[in-house]
């Protein structure tokens, strides 16, 4: 038989004027707020701040609170980095020896420089997710807190800020370095984006690497010949001519191009942003602090960032989990092993995050500043065949310094073979709930959504790690 | 949308945060309430009809009844003992696929210590989920429940097994099969499952469900659909490795008379079917966009240039009646539509000098491009590449099997580009959100399990590229988890002998090709219409799954029958996709349509893609791009002679050729066959680039440019505005606009040169320039 159809009826229609859409709970459409202003990688307007002060959204004296999100693409094992299992059978606690720490917990000997900070960084053990042991759904989880349903993009945390507090300076609010994710072997969304925000909440991305002698951020200064008579002239002209608006206003990517240039104009004759970006002003001891290669610089150029006033720093210690040796130990090649880690992957890791943290403790800015290294889940508690680890979602560590968080702890713990939690798990909404919380957003409040209709900040109930902080 | 899968592979975890009893509770009390306030509309069951759960005097089916409560109830979801290495020493096939393993497991593996036939009360199967003993993954049902009645009912039935005469499914449906609604509106939506011996049974609560725009609409676990938006969405339903999916219409809130509806003009059957569902919607469609507007639109889409000055004129000026169609044949008549259709073309095939060499790029590249010059029948061309034979350097469509060079990929990859069906979930199980098995899987690349060639294999950066591809005698795809090949068949195909004389992807490519294949003639409908249109009637434009259907099915139908009736000529689709009122309409927004982006009321503007912009841009400074590098991943160059000064990037046979503009704009890498490769987003770099990169920059600079041209006659300030206006934009500027300009000019000190350079960069860095519209 063929379904039988149901047709209900309206009763009080809107008539051709009303635009249709929803409203959120205080009346404003997602068109209307996304009208207000200039916005996005760009930034709220004054306005909009105050009235998400106004509204308790955000408590004003928290507007110094930052975050760097560091992303371990490739998901490090657990077993063999920060939830060691020297009595475990040999396949499953693998080669390395755990070391004391200044926290009150061990750590791997590949980390030697982590343990000696390790009383400004707490271990959350015991964090697992439930999506597929796909890189990409880990990213989309762990970024967005959330997996990507019924064609929802969720906003990444970074983005949300953005939308929230809007920039602070000329800089734009939510910036990722080196470059975006690239393919995580899924062909799915990765959660770097601005999502059902819109794009203009995607982050600003760098897209060079700032460990190259010749490093600059690509086309960020006019070329010398263009003087500031010439480059005030072309925006003039451009602004002049460009008004065709009722064909583009539908046109969500139409009018990200115009808001693009106003946020390109702004940092390009903008100092502070200039110099922000400059790591020849870092004293040549100091870069070397960090390490002279990618990851490191990426570090380095983070705290200047946030020193200049970006709000959110994501940092992908990798760009894909395929053209390059990650934590991503197969152990068959193109992968590396579990000692492969050892030497490519752990030691600039190792002096890049140590470098950070104590560079933004002896610069006052931990405090206010978050730093959480996260990634898209554990690896196999049984070493394979190939000498390496595979995907693991059901149990890893993450951790977490700064912003708030008291250190040398670890929270939560996986059982006697670190594939399951045991106590205190840990799900992605409640990692980004502690982020959140961190950058002193109320949890309670709501998105709007896809439609306009209210999407909660976390999902209801999800609530920050507690234990972490003070 | 593959999100979804791991949705259902996943949800129901240990340690997941479950709503628990009160939220059932409260869901369940609402339910009664607004059943009793009826806004929740209950599908009445047919008579005779029995919901799953045991009968006194009937036998429990492990397949039909026992293996949907634990696809349900998450049981054999990936995340728990459907995990490959299945959970705490249990393992079930993802959602029930393998029944004969599953039961092995649950009866008779372990010492058969899951199942207590004389007391199944004490069955390990029982006690464990509903929380009597410990289990990791919590309390899934209470003794009380219809699950544990099935179960326990099963067991105590002495546990049997699936065996042939179990009843087999025919056929899945939701109904209704079709609703419209408003927002704010909830319906219960019933499965049914209709069994080979024509019995049906009421399946909803062992079904999952799914909507495909959770704008629209969102649905529970019970199948109850939540209307929250406008437009036309769908709801799945997944039962036994089965999809139903019923659409939903929910129109929008305008109030327009039915005349408006009557009285658009409908050029074709694109343009009745686009008007009914704007009808259904209850959204006004925007106007017939103006001549400039059209000639510019046209040139773009069909060619991928911008007309010339004079051509723009020339059109203007026709006042025959039929001047746009005339247009439209003459521009599927020009050069430039062979080199953009080459281009769409090699992007779908992966022509990618990073895995091939440079001459089988080149041989490949001019296979295709000979065919879309001889506009060859798409099924023919299709039927070529999938039974190729030889040389890779005589016969370029071979390197189609270079790219994939076994059996599982050759299938995934023909498969994904020719029939928009990606079927890599099958490799290791039934596809959760297709109805391919994991042995349709394996039936279908046994086709290609005889494809050889000599220089196979290794770095594709190596060796000359000249390889042979020829057809083995024997050989079979083993199927990994029988051990066995499967008969090589066609997907939904009839197998082939294991004994079959001949080149088994003929068939293969017969079937593929064959009008009567319900996916063929739409994959490539629908590629088309998305070039034109920017968004396709199914989006993503290459997932013709099942559960993703077109927002206007019947129109998809219309539009592939049309082009099967037109014997696969492409340039018969995009003519009367062209000629179409609904491709010719306005971008402007009327009220009421602004917030559409799905049901054509207007055309969508789209940035223009990579490579056309960068044409667009060397042709209006006059000032070539040179393309003389291959860019290798790791920063590694070589230097390459295919491309002579003057070749537009449109020309290009690789997506690997180096350029900084290309890349920053989005082309399509050619990595994967995904349309998801190339975007047409704005972002900053683009922007920055625009502005201070050395791309438009350096060609306003260009003293011999179109600036240098305009200088050397003696135009007025204003002649020199209008020239640059109609170079760029092929319009006039406004009065308005134009003194506006001129004050610029006579105010300033600097001379004509530059002033000229930052107009033409003002014009072309702007949305009139840089999109489709």
């Amino acid at each position: 038989m063929t379904g039988s159809s149901i047709t209900l009826e309206f009763e009080n229609m809107l008539d051709l004027t009303g635009n249709g859409s929803a409203k959120t709970c205080n009346g404003t459409t997602r068109r209307e707020i996304l009208q207000a202003g200039t916005l996005g990688s760009i930034g709220l307007s004054l306005p909009q701040l105050l009235e998400a002060e106004d509204k308790g959204i955000i408590k004003e004296k928290d507007d110094d609170r930052a975050c760097i999100m560091i992303f371990n693409l490739g998901g490090p094992s657990q077993l063999d980095t920060f939830d060691m299992k020297p009595n475990a059978a040999a396949e499953v606690r693998g080669p390395f020896q755990p070391i004391n720490t200044r926290g009150d917990f061990q750590i791997s000997e590949i980390f030697p420089k982590h343990a000696e900070i390790a009383d400004k960084f707490s271990l959350v053990r015991s964090c697992f997710h439930s999506g597929a042991a796909v890189h990409d759904a880990g990213w989309q989880m762990m970024q967005t807190g959330r997996l990507f349903s019924g064609g929802i993009l969720t906003p990444h945390a970074g983005a949300v800020t953005g939308y929230l507090r809007g920039r602070k300076t000329d800089l734009p609010p939510n910036v990722v370095l080196p470059e975006k994710m690239g393919r995580g072997g899924g062909n799915l969304p990765n959660g770097q984006s601005g999502g059902f925000l819109g794009k203009v909440y995607d982050p600003f991305e760098l897209a060079a690497d700032p460990s190259k002698p010749d490093f600059k951020v690509p086309d960020l200064l006019p070329p010398s010949s263009l003087g500031q008579t010439r480059l005030d002239r072309r925006r003039k002209m451009r602004d002049l001519v460009e008004d065709s608006v009722s064909k583009f206003e539908t046109s969500e990517n139409a009018k990200m191009l115009n808001d693009n240039f106003q946020a390109a104009f702004r940092m390009m004759t903008s100092k502070q942003a200039r110099e922000a970006f400059d790591l020849s002003k870092e004293p040549d001891k100091v870069r070397q602090r960090y390490g002279m290669n990618r990851f490191g610089q990426c570090c380095l150029l983070a705290r200047r960032l946030i020193e200049a006033g970006v709000r959110f720093v994501t940092i992908n210690t990798f760009l894909t989990v395929f053209d390059e040796i990650t934590w991503d130990i197969h152990g068959s090649a193109p992968f590396t092993s579990i000692e492969g880690m050892k030497n490519i992957v752990a030691p600039m890791y190792d002096q890049a995050y140590s470098a950070l943290i104590a560079d933004l403790h002896d610069r006052g800015m931990l405090s206010k500043t978050m730093v959480c290294n996260l990634c898209e889940f554990g690896r196999t508690p049984r070493v394979n065949p190939a000498g390496g680890r595979d995907h693991w979602p059901q149990c890893y560590t993450v951790y977490f310094a700064g912003g708030g968080i008291k250190g040398g702890r670890a929270v939560g713990a996986s059982d006697p073979i670190g594939a399951v939690p045991e106590d205190r798990p840990v799900g992605p909404a409640e990692v980004i709930a502690t982020i959140f919380h961190s950058l002193g957003f109320d949890l309670e409040m709501e998105l709007p959504g896809p439609g306009g209709r209210p999407f909660p900040l976390v999902n209801y109930g999800a609530k920050p790690i507690q234990e972490l902080f003070g | 949308m593959q999100t979804l899968f791991y949705k259902w592979a996943g949800l129901n975890t240990p340690m997941a945060i479950s709503p628990g009893k009160t939220m059932n509770s409260i869901f369940s009390s609402l339910l009664i309430l607004m059943t009793l306030f009826g806004i929740v509309r209950e599908i009445p069951s047919q008579e005779n009809e029995t919901e799953i759960s045991p009968v006194d005097n009937e036998k429990v089916s492990f397949r039909n009844e026992v293996l949907p409560v634990f696809a349900k109830l998450g049981c054999n979801s990936g995340a728990c003992h459907g995990a490959l290495a299945g959970k705490g020493g249990f393992r079930l096939s993802l959602r029930g696929f393998d029944p004969g393993a599953d039961y092995f497991n649950i009866v008779k593996q372990a010492r058969g210590r899951r199942i207590e036939l004389r007391d199944p009360a004490k069955s390990l199967l029982l006690t464990k989920p509903s929380g009597a003993v410990s289990h990791k993954g919590g309390v899934r049902f209470n003794v009380n429940s219809p699950a544990y009645k099935i179960l326990s009912t099963w067991i105590a039935q002495g546990a049997i097994g699936p065996t042939n005469a179990d009843l087999a499914i025919t056929k899945v449906q939701i109904l209704p099969g079709t609703i419209t609604s408003r927002p704010g509106d909830r319906q219960m939506v019933k499965v049914q499952a209709i069994y080979s011996d024509g019995s049906t049974k009421d399946v909803t609560r062992w079904s999952k469900f799914t909507s495909t725009d959770e704008t629209i609409a969102k649905v529970s676990e019970k199948g109850e659909i939540e209307v929250n938006g406008f437009g036309v969405g769908a709801i799945t339903a997944w039962f036994d490795s089965r999809i139903a999916v019923a659409s939903l219409t929910i129109p929008y809130a305008n109030r327009i008379s039915p005349e408006v509806f009557q009285e658009t003009p409908k050029r074709n059957f694109i343009d009745a079917r686009v008007v009914e569902q704007l009808r259904q919607l209850r959204l006004q469609p925007s106007p017939r966009c103006d001549d400039s507007t059209f000639v510019r639109r046209v040139f773009l889409d069909a060619i991928g240039i911008l007309p010339k000055p004079d051509e723009v004129k020339e059109f203007l000026d026709d006042s025959s009646p039929d001047k746009r169609d005339k247009l439209i044949d003459a521009l599927l008549n020009r050069p430039e539509f062979v080199d953009l259709w080459t281009y769409h073309w090699s992007d779908l095939l992966l022509i990618n000098g990073t895995r091939l060499r440079p001459n089988a790029v080149k041989s490949f590249y001019q296979w295709v491009r000979k065919h879309v010059q001889n506009n060859t029948p798409w099924d023919r061309f299709v039927h070529e590449i999938l039974t190729a034979q030889g040389s890779s350097l005589e016969n370029g469509a071979t390197n189609f099997y270079a790219l994939h060079q076994d059996p599982q990929n050759m299938a995934e990859n023909a498969s994904q580009a020719f029939l928009g069906l990606s079927i890599a979930c099958a490799k290791c199980h039934n596809h959760p959100l297709e109805k391919w098995t994991n042995d349709q899987y394996y039936a279908f690349a046994n086709m290609f399990s005889r494809v050889r060639a000599k220089g196979w294999g290794g770095d594709g950066r190596n060796g000359d590229g000249k390889r042979t591809l020829f057809l083995a005698t024997s050989g079979e795809l083993i199927q990994p988890g029988s051990g066995k090949p499967q008969p090589p068949a066609p997907l939904d195909g009839v197998p082939l002998s294991f004994d079959y004389q001949g080149d088994r992807r003929v068939p293969l490519a017969d079937w593929l090709v064959d009008r009567k294949n319900p996916y063929f003639a739409k994959a490539i409908t629908n590629r088309v219409w998305a070039k034109f249109f920017a968004v396709g009637l199914v989006d993503p434009v290459d997932d013709l799954r099942l559960s993703n259907p077109a927002r206007n099915a019947p129109l998809l139908e219309e539009a592939a029958t049309f082009l099967a009736d037109h014997d696969f000529d492409l340039k018969a689709l995009m003519r009367v996709i062209m000629r179409s009122e609904t491709y010719q309409r306005s971008s402007t927004a009327v009220p009421g349509n602004q917030l559409e982006n799905r049901y054509y009321s207007r055309y969508y503007p789209k940035q223009l893609m990579a490579e056309i912009l960068l044409d667009a841009i060397s042709e209006t400074t006059g000032v070539p791009t040179e393309f003389n590098q291959i860019s290798f991943p790791g920063a590694d160059n070589q230097k390459t002679d295919f491309y002579p000064k003057g070749t537009r990037a449109l020309q290009l046979y690789d997506s690997a050729v180096a350029s900084y503009f290309l890349k920053t704009f989005g082309r399509n890498q050619r990595e994967i066959t995904c349309e998801c490769e190339r975007t047409n987003e704005s972002s900053m770099v683009q922007v920055l680039h625009i502005a201070n990169g050395n791309t438009l920059n350096r060609k306003l600079m260009e003293k011999e440019n179109r600036i240098g041209k305009l200088l050397e006659s003696d135009f007025t300030d204003e002649d020199l505005i209008r020239q640059s206006y109609l170079i760029c934009l092929a319009r006039e500027p406004s009065r308005k606009k134009l003194d506006a300009l001129l004050l610029m000019f006579a105010e300033s000190k600097d001379d004509k040169r530059v002033l000229l350079e930052d107009l033409f960069w003002s014009l072309i860095s702007s949305r009139e320039f840089m999109f489709n519209h």
